[in-house]
């Protein structure tokens, strides 16, 4: 511990706009240790490996490598200077050779390097990652996994000193991160650093001797894994009790369905909203409001979905949870037409609506709240809100703007600013609030919770159990797992696009797997008895 | 199957393909040194024309195909070609090969001084920045009175023979395609390949992608000042609206669309292509390019490999290829 | 040095066709902003403009510039089957597809003129292309100043309806997020259609314009297309209020280059800027300043 440390980066600062993605991060990384960092989503740990690796350009701080100030370097000049990072969505060059591949990375940093030795090289690291039966095929020919794994084995084709890795874990089965764990432990040597971001806890407690946590872009708190997922704290950082009114218990699962919402006159608010809920429509009584029916769905060769059935009835509101990288978001774009399934039926009203555009399927009264707010920076508060308000005559639209300014009285304040100058939470009032602009049957909200301070969380909650009171339908998608099931009719946990869990809220929130399904744990529960339930 | 042929020349081994391709190149050469002698002029000013259209196109190829770089700026490069080349036959009596070798550095010269502002953006702007170099160019020659003006400026002596004119094109068709064989069989076309499909990724692998687009750019600009060059020690006098014309452009492009974009054989066989499609409607010269229009209308929409990726999609073709 | 007289009318004479380059710049904005396209036959398609002005004027023997609306929808009309047939089959196939197929229709353009309407130059003649229009010492073409009033005018009444109307709403947002905009129910495909048919509008009236204060010929579609170019650098993308400001610094520089260089450097002072913006504001002098 004498020697200075490999990495050691000091009061780094990212800020996007009026955003603080990360905030005064302290960090030191020693050769031949790994490091974790782990937090919810939103956290600022994909920033936080942008920043050491060179895509993104700190707004202050330093991170010395070797005692270099390398943080004003670009990418390419950093990744010459020995960091390697692997992207959280793989990137390999699709249109090359897994071999080819890696010789970007071989003859980038060593252009003169003998092609018997470059051949060698790349054969033990082939073999290494367990690509070597695929090392002809095109990237654009892997799935997921050995995207990852390609991933890996680039970066590691630079004979990097620090090594970044970026949620390599997510999405894969627990035999596959069985070997995913052996393989990081192989890359360290004496005189190499590995840090790691990763949401599956497993990786981080059988690989990282230390642990950071982050939390709204700041360190929560830091020290050796053991103690740090050991802690209370932690676990409810991730669960999301961190900020919620009620009183938890000690492990950590609130006792969710009577987590009350506190509004003065509930009566007179569900009666501000009645121009944003669409009256119940006698003809398709019968039908549910949504129903899924084996459908699988994802972007290009990465199958996200994977034969879901989900039926949604009127009036009510459901939760999906699920670690991330589950498929949460990808269902959600598949119901609003973003996505069309590969395989099965989406069905509104019992109407079949699949390969649908977006736009069509939003003219039948389906919401999307989106993930990351979408608000349009060009547009002000107010068009913002107007231009869901499709086919409404100014009269209409005038009295839907009144309600949602009602709902959000920051957002009449501020109509006339641009759409993005707002706050986080403010945004995302914007984004709930358009979507009912659309005076919608059902509305997906996605999300809506990401980064944002527990009090904020708390107003749109409030909304939120608004709308349901109003009987509107409600797809709720959330990583804040207690907030979601307090609103929520019924419950579904999604895992590798599948539902491992689904039932009442309360029964969901007893259920130990839960637990196991965010942050691994999987000392004694079996993840295969887990992965049967879907 | 084939589509991964397609994306990825090297099937087998790197080293062999390449110099199965330089045999082939070399044996092209040998083969057609011969055509002046036995051939007639017209079928010599067709192989002409193919030839600088081939320079031409393996630049360009280069620079779309493998740097992500579409210009339509290839005529900055002629012009600029033709007038040094014409000035340096005419006051300095420079020899033609060595004239033309100053018009390859010039080209580059170019390249390098204007590519700051043509870099600057990513992918639209170079199209449009080097769109209107060529017309800034062409403006300026138009305007300066010590390059001819609009008249333009006349090859002083005689133009050297046809055959010898051939032989010299010739062997420059053989140095750009040895050249691009150069960087597309050995290991800067990992490289280059890697600037196209992601410039970010490549980047985080070590790679600069700013000098890799510079380089194919002034690679490209100095074999297109070449065949700017040889193309006006042929014609004997040039102006300034033919030399810096858009028609170039508009050749050297439709050319590598219709061939196939980033393949190897496609600036030949859109070479051929184009010069074949120029003899049969030679009759009708505007119906000409709203034909070539058409195609590209259509292959773009159909065959955004063109010609050559069609053939490879053919299974007994594509085994052949590979 | 030449008399205070000259200078003054060059620069008037520069400021008010720069309000009409603007004009012919407009659409080549509003369609790079909206569907991230260079037209690059958006030349051609102020050639279009031109043609049909003079047509109009030959056929009807009523004064183009009374038949500018006419001129206007015949144009956009023409632009829907080009969006429909050759640009939205293109979607989702990168930028560089949709951009060289309107460089085919551009190419496709040129030789139907000379087919059709031969290699002639030509112009819209009328009285008021010629008459100068004297103030003071000030002395300037009448149609410089009937044009920059037309141009000035339409360019308001396109900011009004893209910063006023539920189209320009739908417009901007599918400008910056199309996917958001199309899940709160906007059509995009039917936005791009309609903003790529009005830029054509917009071209159509620009042209006639230029077909009346100018000279005009079957390849002076590239030239248009270029000095438009120039003026959406300088004025910044798919700003509507900034191309305004583009066409009209665009117009004073090359008259003032034109007047200390020679005339012929007018066109070279436009390309000249317009790399050199790139080089320097690659967004534009206005950076900030979008509508």
């Amino acid at each position: 511990m004498d020697r200075p440390p490999l990495l050691e980066v000091k009061g780094l600062v990212k800020r996007y706009g009026g955003l603080v993605a990360n905030d005064r991060i302290d960090m030191q990384l020693r050769a031949g240790t790994i490091t974790g960092v782990i937090g919810p989503n939103g956290a600022g740990k994909s920033t936080l490996i942008g920043l050491i690796g060179g895509a993104v350009v700190p707004s202050e701080g330093s991170i010395r490598l070797d005692g270099r100030d390398v943080s004003r370097l670009p990418a390419s000049e950093r990744a010459r200077a020995g960091v390697g990072r692997t992207y959280q969505i793989p990137r390999p060059f699709l249109d090359m050779s897994v071999e080819e591949n890696l010789e970007v990375a071989q003859y980038s940093i060593a252009p003169f390097i003998r092609a018997t030795v470059a051949r060698e090289e790349r054969r033990a690291l082939l073999a290494r990652t367990g690509l070597a039966d695929v090392a002809t095929l095109t990237g654009r020919a892997l799935p997921l996994l050995r995207r990852k794994r390609l991933e890996i084995a680039r970066a590691l084709a630079l004979k990097p000193r620090v090594v970044l890795l970026d949620e390599v874990g997510a999405g894969l089965v627990d035999s596959e991160i069985t070997e995913l764990i052996e393989l990081i432990h192989s890359i360290l040597d004496a005189r190499t650093a590995i840090l790691i971001v990763e949401h599956v806890i497993r990786v981080v407690r059988e690989c990282c001797s230390r642990t950071m946590v982050l939390n709204f872009g700041k360190t929560l708190i830091e020290g050796p894994t053991a103690d740090i997922l050991g802690n209370d704290q932690v676990a409810a950082v991730y669960l999301g009790t961190g900020g919620a009114r009620e009183s938890q218990t000690a492990d950590g699962t609130a006792p969710a369905a009577d987590s009350a919402i506190h509004v003065s006159a509930p009566e007179a608010e569900a009666q501000v909203l009645a121009p944003l809920t669409a009256p119940a429509s006698a003809e398709a009584a019968t039908a549910p409001a949504l129903q899924f029916s084996g459908i699988s769905a994802g972007y290009g060769q990465a199958r996200v979905l994977q034969g879901i059935d989900l039926t949604v009835e009127r009036g009510q509101a459901i939760a999906i949870l699920g670690a991330n990288g589950a498929g949460k978001t990808t269902l959600a774009r598949t119901i609003s037409g973003v996505i069309t399934p590969t395989a099965g039926a989406l069905l509104i009203d019992g109407q079949d609506v699949s390969g649908w555009q977006p736009h069509q399927i939003a003219a039948l009264g389906i919401a999307h709240c989106m993930e990351g707010r979408r608000i349009f920076p060009t547009l002000s508060v107010q068009e913002n809100l107007l231009i869901a308000a499709r086919g409404a005559d100014a009269l209409t639209a005038r009295e839907r703007l009144e309600a949602v300014y009602d709902l959000f009285p920051i957002l009449a304040e501020r109509k006339t600013q641009g759409g993005t100058s707002m706050s986080g939470g403010q945004q995302q009032m914007l984004a709930i609030g358009r979507a009912l602009m659309a005076r919608p049957r059902l509305v997906i909200f996605d999300e809506i919770s990401l980064g944002l301070a527990p009090i904020v969380m708390d107003k749109l909650y409030d909304a939120l159990a608004l709308l349901k009171k109003a009987r509107m339908t409600l797809i709720v998608i959330e990583q804040d797992v207690d907030r979601a099931l307090a609103l929520a009719d019924h419950a579904y946990v999604l895992e590798h696009g599948m539902f491992a869990l689904s039932g009442p809220p309360r029964q969901i929130a007893a259920d130990p797997r839960l637990r196991h399904i965010y942050i691994g744990g999987a000392e004694d529960a079996s993840m295969g008895e887990l992965t049967s339930i879907g | 199957m084939s589509d991964a042929i397609v994306s990825s020349p090297r099937v087998g081994s790197a080293s062999t393909g390449g110099l199965v391709e330089v045999a082939v190149l070399v044996g092209a050469l040998g083969v057609l040194w011969f055509v002046p002698d036995f051939a007639g002029d017209y079928w010599l000013q067709l192989g002409f024309r193919t030839c600088v259209y081939l320079v031409l196109a393996q630049g360009w190829n280069l620079m779309a195909g493998s740097a992500g770089l579409v210009s339509l700026g290839t005529s900055s490069f002629i012009g600029l070609g033709a007038y040094a080349a014409l000035g340096l036959l005419n006051r300095v009596g420079a020899p033609l090969p060595l004239a033309l070798l100053i018009c390859a550095t010039a080209g580059g010269v170019l390249a390098a001084l204007v590519s700051p502002a043509l870099f600057r953006l990513r992918g639209l702007y170079f199209t449009v920045g080097t769109l209107a170099l060529a017309e800034l160019l062409r403006l300026l020659m138009v305007n300066v009175s010590a390059f001819g003006g609009a008249t333009g400026i006349i090859l002083q002596e005689d133009p050297p023979a046809l055959p010898v004119l051939f032989r010299y094109v010739l062997v420059l068709a053989f140095l750009a395609s040895l050249t691009i064989t150069l960087c597309t069989r050995t290991r800067v076309s990992v490289i280059l390949r890697a600037v196209r499909d992601d410039e970010d990724a490549a980047a985080q692998m070590g790679i600069r992608p700013y000098r890799v687009k510079l380089g194919a750019f002034v690679l490209a600009s100095a074999l297109a000042a070449m065949a700017g060059g040889i193309q006006a020690a042929k014609l004997g006098a040039i102006e300034p609206y033919g030399m810096f014309g858009l028609q170039w452009s508009i050749d050297v492009l439709s050319m590598v669309i219709i061939g196939g974009v980033g393949l190897r054989l496609g600036p030949l066989v859109g070479a051929l292509f184009v010069v074949a499609l120029g003899e049969a409607l030679a009759d009708y010269p505007e119906a000409h390019t709203a034909i070539a229009g058409v195609i590209l209308i259509v292959l773009i929409r159909f065959a955004p490999q063109g010609i050559v990726g069609l053939a490879v999609k053919l299974p007994l073709i594509g085994r052949v290829q590979a | 040095m030449p008399d205070i007289g000259i200078i003054s009318s060059t620069i008037v004479a520069g400021v008010l066709l720069g309000g009409i380059l603007a004009l012919t710049a407009l659409g080549l904005s509003i369609v790079l902003g909206v569907m991230r396209l260079v037209n690059l036959a958006h030349g051609d398609f102020l050639v279009v403009g031109a043609y049909a002005g003079l047509f109009f004027l030959q056929f009807t023997g009523i004064d183009p510039l009374i038949g500018l609306p006419v001129v206007a929808v015949f144009v956009g009309m023409l632009a829907l089957p080009v969006y429909s047939f050759l640009l939205a089959p293109l979607a989702g196939r990168g930028a560089e597809a949709q951009m060289m197929t309107m460089f085919a229709v551009s190419i496709i353009l040129e030789n139907a003129f000379v087919l059709a309407f031969s290699a002639d130059t030509r112009s819209i003649a009328r009285d008021y292309a010629t008459v100068p229009l004297t103030l003071g010492p000030i002395t300037f073409p009448l149609i410089y100043l009937i044009g920059f009033a037309i141009s000035v005018t339409l360019i308001l009444a396109v900011h009004w309806l893209v910063s006023a109307t539920a189209f320009g709403r739908d417009l901007r947002a599918s400008a910056v997020d199309a996917q958001a905009a199309a899940t709160l129910g906007v059509d995009v495909k039917r936005v791009q259609m309609l903003t790529f048919a009005l830029g054509a509008a917009c071209a159509g009236v620009g042209g006639t314009l230029m077909g009346a204060a100018f000279q005009f010929g079957p390849s002076s579609g590239g030239a248009y297309l270029l000095n438009s170019l120039a003026v959406v650098v300088l004025g910044g993308l798919g700003n509507v209020i900034g191309t305004l400001i583009g066409g009209i610094a665009l117009g004073a520089l090359q008259s003032i280059g034109g007047l200390t260089l020679g005339d012929g450097y007018r066109d070279l002072v436009g390309m000249a800027l317009f790399l050199l913006v790139l080089a320097f504001r690659p967004d534009g002098f206005l950076a900030k300043g979008r509508t």
